[in-house]
């Protein structure tokens, strides 16, 4: 079953100024999320990703098409898709900076119907896994902005939901935070829940999704695993030198399977169309004395760059 | 539903301890009760101490929620807040109205730092003659505000010039529900208008529960006040519930 199903999704912001044209956030997306699996959300500033993590969350309404949390639809069963989803919208925003971090989570989760003693340990039990337990009677309006997305991850966990959005949930941590954050994620995973997560940052993406989509100016580029992704702009294995022994490059050339070299700098692409190829090309690299040899398919990096880069700092 | 309320009432409370300005009324309560009962006392209308201390507890709860419905959802929007709140099964209008409640209960305790003043400054001590009427009023009156407030914070949200509407709330209302003034000094075809406003029911309701007479028959009084309330809620949250739906299809919940 898929936690998420989305179809044809469409969403269209009214111009902020009067006359100008309306804005497309989403136009007709298709996604389809699994149930107990991560997946990954990629797109530059304005892509469209905040948009369609809001209409999972029931607080946008879509324009066009459907979009269902577990089965229920965000639209006509907004109760069913409220009781199943956790949200991390992230930021410096969301929460109550005048109150500590334990009343913050307190009154989030009475809101999703927990009392009494459940919700004392469940809320102690989240400010521990997120590293909190120090601060947790420190005004919000006090911690740094990771400790902010710390408690935001704790927020959406509250409710201990069956399918978790979340909405760049390391900007602003530190990188040893990052680390613990995809730990966290990976026991989600373990324990059956599904996770949608946006990020900008791809080692993040490789690392904790089991399936990423990249999206840009409110459309689908493309889907799949992190680790295959790198098939949509190259088919080829690749072996990156970096300063390559001079004289080598014919050698290299009339190696049978190699598709192509190319230098930047001091780095030299070489594509191979099999890995007998990549073999032979390999050997003789080593023999000549290189040191500084990678090899691979494109990364998600790549590929996120190759799709979208030509963007350079445009939004929208 | 009740354990969400009090929930709420909690949140409320120690987002109130944060932000004084809430409970500036506790500052302003005891200043009108000396303001009236001095103006009482120079006319030798010393009958009218009842009025007297009671209008400061009635402005008080009056502007305690008027001051709370009109920042509550523009502040939620502002910090962030107001989709994840949006997105939580609770219902909005309920939790709106259990916020209000909260400060509107605190807002009672107005009356006894007004009944201390006239004792301690004026040698006024008044009595709850009929202290079943008197709380009932009060918690009738609480709840009303909290009511009629869930509506107005809608209003607010709902109008462009929100702030101006919240400042011209407060006097006119409090003229026009007797609380300054008598409603009997009123002009005529005002008097009817009062009516319409539930504290002219609750100020009616809390002097005859002070005066030493026998009550009558009070459940008029306690009926208009609960029916007023509950039109108010009901209103309130319709509006809010349109609110939060426009919001969704605009796509305005939050600023970014």
């Amino acid at each position: 079953m898929n936690a998420v199903e989305i179809r044809g999704l469409t969403r269209t912001f009214p111009g902020k100024r009067k006359g100008a044209p309306p804005v497309r956030a989403l136009r007709e997306v298709d996604l389809a999320v699994p149930e107990g699996t991560v997946h990954g959300l990629l797109g530059p500033n304005g892509a469209g990703k905040t948009t369609l993590c809001r209409v999972l969350s029931t607080v946008l309404l879509p324009t066009a098409g459907t979009a269902s949390v577990l089965g229920h639809d965000v639209v006509t069963a907004t109760a069913a898709v409220k009781r199943s989803i956790g949200i991390v919208f992230g930021g410096d925003k969301g929460l109550y900076g005048r109150l500590n971090a334990r009343q913050n989570l307190r009154f989030w989760a009475a809101m999703y119907g927990l009392s009494g003693r459940g919700l004392g340990s469940r809320v102690d039990r989240l400010l521990d896994r997120v590293g909190l337990t120090d601060r947790a009677d420190h005004r919000v309006d006090t911690y740094s902005r990771g400790m902010k997305q710390r408690l935001h991850l704790a927020r959406g966990l509250v409710a201990d939901p069956r399918v978790l959005i979340l909405d760049e949930p390391t900007s602003g941590m530190d990188p040893v935070a990052a680390h613990e954050f995809r730990d966290l994620v990976a026991g989600l995973r373990a324990d059956g829940r599904t996770v949608l997560l946006t990020t900008h940052d791809m080692v993040e993406a490789e690392a904790v999704c089991d399936r990423v989509t990249l999206i840009d100016r409110g459309g689908v580029l493309a889907s799949g695993e992190p680790a295959t992704i790198g098939r949509l702009i190259s088919h080829y294995e690749r072996i990156e030198v970096d300063a390559m022994p001079e004289g080598l490059v014919d050698a290299v050339r009339a190696v049978p399977g190699v598709i192509s070299t190319s230098t930047t700098g001091i780095s030299t692409l070489i594509e191979t169309e099999n890995g007998a190829a990549t073999a032979e090309v390999l050997g003789l690299l080593v023999a000549a004395g290189a040191t500084s040899l990678r090899t691979g398919r494109p990364s998600l990096e790549e590929v996120y760059l190759r799709l979208v880069g030509g963007r350079g700092m445009v939004v929208g | 539903m009740p354990r969400t309320v009090l929930a709420a009432f909690r949140f409320q409370a120690a987002l109130a301890w944060r932000t004084p300005d809430t409970l500036s009324v506790f500052v302003t309560a005891p200043l009108f009760t000396v303001v009236f009962l001095a103006l009482s006392q120079f006319a030798g209308r010393t009958d009218l101490a009842t009025h007297a201390v009671l209008a400061p507890c009635l402005m008080s709860l009056w502007a305690v929620a008027l001051f709370l419905a009109g920042d509550l959802i523009g502040n939620e929007r502002s910090w962030g807040t107001l989709e994840g709140l949006v997105a939580t099964p609770v219902s909005f209008p309920l939790l709106v109205t259990a916020r209000i409640t909260t400060v509107t209960v605190l807002g009672l305790l107005t009356f006894a730092e007004s009944w201390l003043v006239a004792a301690g400054l004026f040698g006024i001590v008044l009595d709850v003659a009929h202290p079943l009427v008197f709380g009932a009023g009060m918690l009738l009156s609480a709840l009303a505000m909290a009511g009629t407030a869930t509506s107005l914070s809608a209003v607010f949200v709902l109008t462009p010039s929100a702030r101006t509407v919240q400042n011209t709330l407060s006097y006119p209302i409090y003229l026009l529900s007797g609380v300054m003034v008598p409603i009997s000094f009123l002009p005529d075809w005002v008097q009817p208008l009062s009516r319409l406003v539930f504290l002219s029911w609750s100020g009616d309701l809390l002097r005859t529960s002070l005066d030493p007479a026998p009550t009558g028959n009070v459940l008029p009084e306690l009926g208009a006040v609960a029916l007023l309330g509950v039109a108010g809620y009901l209103l309130g949250a319709a509006l809010t519930r349109r609110f939060v739906r426009r919001a969704r299809e605009l796509g305005n919940l939050s600023h970014t």
